[in-house]
């Protein structure tokens, strides 16, 4: 991954959250009626059927995809190809910022700011600030964990393009999607489109991201 | 509604069928992973080790013996100790591992429970040894235990602890504690060995009914040692927290233990396939959650006796602040809680069998240091005015761990190979064969 798609992508989650303070680059592929276009999606009635699918879709180069599934399929990650998350280093991150906040916020106070005898301990006692710091460290490591998490996922939305689609609803009873999304570098409308129905896939539409 | 003859089986509420049963015992017994080369391990390969561990330990016990005689019995009989609660926390931590697998109905942890069951059975070394030490103890009016002093002048504190510390009731304790974790591992170990030949699947349940009483069971007679051998060492000191403590280094050294067994075992050439790094991840899990937890209970317990600031609470830690005890104080906080903190939180580390093999190892030494922690400065404390052997007497500390440690492994060892290295026909194995973390 190369420092221009990275800047892309943070720009595009920043897009997501605050739309008035930036603007998503101009899309690559435009529909006649000059609509962006989100990605093509493909059903699939089967559970063999999609994980085979995506077997093939990672194999042929796709990063910004994804499967959709009424339920959890075991392996899907591994046939998706999906790196593991980044998220621990984030909240590993936090949790350290965490710690050293209660360090500076205590010793700075008990110590130079204004040092003050409680219950005749030496100032300089390292035992009282221990639960601070715990308490500091698992505080902002929650925090990451539940915003880091919600932000790699694109979290919270009003609404997604493939909703737009009217088919798409059956993913929450007894049919399997794949869509492929035009920010991915790969993407081609005429060649990923070859690929999904060589892959098995039926009912291959084209979505358009609607503003 | 009918009515069920008092003689016919219970219902099974869980739907399976025996037809079901046998169809399903018929596929795991075809896995290519459950053949008996892959699933038993000669004694022969086993006998090699365990004579040299037998060797390392007798000349440890005899070391130890030389030292009682030539430098002082009292520190000897400390330096035996810590071997003995070590041993102690191994095999007690793997029956309590057992009984929790059980009582939850854990399938992860299939493969690996026939070598929790082994290191739980031979509790009855290390039992036999406390035995020995309170005998010890008794006969001769207190060697560590200065409350078995008899005369001297009045004491008030010991008047009022006497109902609790006495030596009688002393005894009887020890006699019950042991019997009880004798008796609840070896049927474990019986029962699982008899579904391996018959395939009974209601032995499962049976077990989990053991194990749901031998719970609270384990944690009274664990706990009450816990005070008894260690916690009186200093019959003024007093903590709540103390079983939880001991408890702590017992879960933790006997996952430690599971992993070099686990290890060697993969070595040999065994278990492949049925004790995967899946199952390494998941030991690694539980030895990284239990050096949080001792840190956590052991910093609770200094905490709050630091802040309260009780003469006879907080001499126990004054005490240990002076003489070079300090230095292991940090040698604790550091080797015993961050670094394996910042070790084992990698999931590398915990998939990576021989990273975590070595990580058990070195665990199980902090534990040792912290026997030796607990142990050791008392010792120092109750001799004023005997020998004092220093740091030249080192030696006989290390004699008394690697003895009763060496004869503990040497038996672990000759009990592997005394049986299938898995339960073969556990009602949940098939769980077990496609154990996968997910995360």
């Amino acid at each position: 991954m190369d420092i221009k798609s990275l800047i892309n992508d943070a720009k595009s989650l920043g897009a997501d959250y605050f739309p008035m303070l930036m603007r998503k680059s101009a899309p690559k592929f435009v529909t006649e009626s000059g609509n962006a276009v989100y990605g093509i999606v493909a059903e699939f009635s089967e559970t063999p059927k999609v994980f085979s699918a995506a077997k093939k879709v990672r194999d042929a180069g796709y990063s910004k995809w994804d499967v959709h599934t009424p339920f959890p399929i075991h392996d899907m990650e591994e046939a998706m190809g999906i790196k593991t998350t980044k998220l621990p280093l984030m909240a590993g991150g936090a949790a350290i910022t965490g710690v050293c906040i209660a360090i500076v916020l205590q010793w700075g106070t008990s110590l130079v700011l204004y040092p003050t005898v409680v219950q005749g301990k030496p100032f300089e006692a390292w035992q009282p600030f221990v639960p601070i710091m715990f308490e500091l460290g698992i505080l902002l490591t929650a925090f990451m964990c539940i915003f880091g998490m919600l932000a790699l996922n694109g979290l919270p939305r009003f609404h997604h393009p493939l909703f737009s689609h009217e088919r798409f609803y059956r993913v929450g009873n007894d049919r399997f999607f794949i869509a492929i999304e035009a920010t991915d570098p790969n993407f081609d409308p005429i060649k990923t489109k070859k690929l999904l129905e060589e892959a098995g896939g039926t009912d291959i539409t084209l979505i358009e991201d609607v503003d | 509604m009918t009515q069920i003859a008092a003689n016919s089986p219970a219902p099974d509420i869980t739907g399976l069928q025996d037809a079901d049963w046998q169809a399903r015992l018929e596929k795991i017994a075809a896995d290519p992973r459950m053949s008996e080369e892959n699933t038993t391990i000669e004694s022969a390969s086993v006998s090699k080790i365990a004579m040299g561990l037998f060797g390392v330990g007798v000349v440890g016990l005899v070391l130890t013996f030389i030292g009682a005689l030539s430098i002082n019995g009292r520190h000897a009989l400390g330096a035996f100790e810590v071997g003995v609660f070590t041993a102690l926390a191994i095999s007690l931590g793997s029956l309590f591992w057992v009984l929790v697998f059980h009582a939850l109905n854990a399938s992860w942890s299939i493969t690996l429970r026939r070598q929790f069951e082994n290191i739980a059975t031979i509790v009855w070394f290390p039992a036999v040894l406390m035995i020995i030490v309170a005998l010890i103890e008794i006969t001769q009016g207190g060697v560590l235990l200065k409350w078995l002093e008899r005369g001297g002048e009045y004491n008030h504190l010991l008047e009022v602890k006497a109902p609790y510390l006495n030596a009688p009731f002393f005894m009887v304790r020890v006699l019950v504690c042991a019997v009880a974790w004798i008796l609840i591992s070896r049927t474990m170990l019986s029962w699982s060995r008899q579904g391996d030949e018959s395939g009974d699947r209601y032995l499962g349940r049976k077990a989990r009914r053991l194990a749901s009483f031998g719970i609270p069971v384990f944690a009274f007679t664990m706990t009450f040692m816990a005070f008894d051998f260690l916690m009186s060492l200093d019959y003024r000191f007093f903590s709540t927290m103390w079983g939880v403590y001991f408890f702590a280094s017992c879960a933790l050294a006997s996952v430690s233990a599971i992993a070099i067994v686990a290890t060697l075992l993969r070595k040999a050439g065994k278990l492949d396939g049925l004790v995967t790094e899946e199952h390494f991840h998941d030991l690694g899990k539980l030895m990284f959650a239990f050096v949080v937890f001792w840190a956590y209970i052991s910093f609770s317990q200094y905490f709050l006796i630091w802040y309260a600031n009780i003469p006879e609470e907080a001499a126990w830690y004054t005490n240990r602040q002076q003489h070079g005890w300090q230095w292991l104080f940090i040698v604790m906080a550091l080797g015993h809680f961050a670094l394996p903190f910042l070790l084992l939180i990698w999931r590398n580390t915990k998939r990576t069998t021989m990273l975590l093999c070595g990580m058990g190892v070195y665990l199980i030494l902090m534990v040792v240091l912290d026997m030796v922690w607990i142990i050791r400065p008392m010792v120092y404390m109750n001799a004023a005015g005997d020998i004092d052997p220093g740091l030249a007497g080192i030696w006989l500390d290390i004699a008394g761990v690697v003895g009763v440690l060496g004869i503990f492994g040497g038996l672990v060892a000759r009990k592997i190979s005394k049986s299938p290295l898995l339960p073969l026909k556990d009602p949940m194995l098939h769980e077990c064969l496609h154990h996968k973390n997910y995360v």
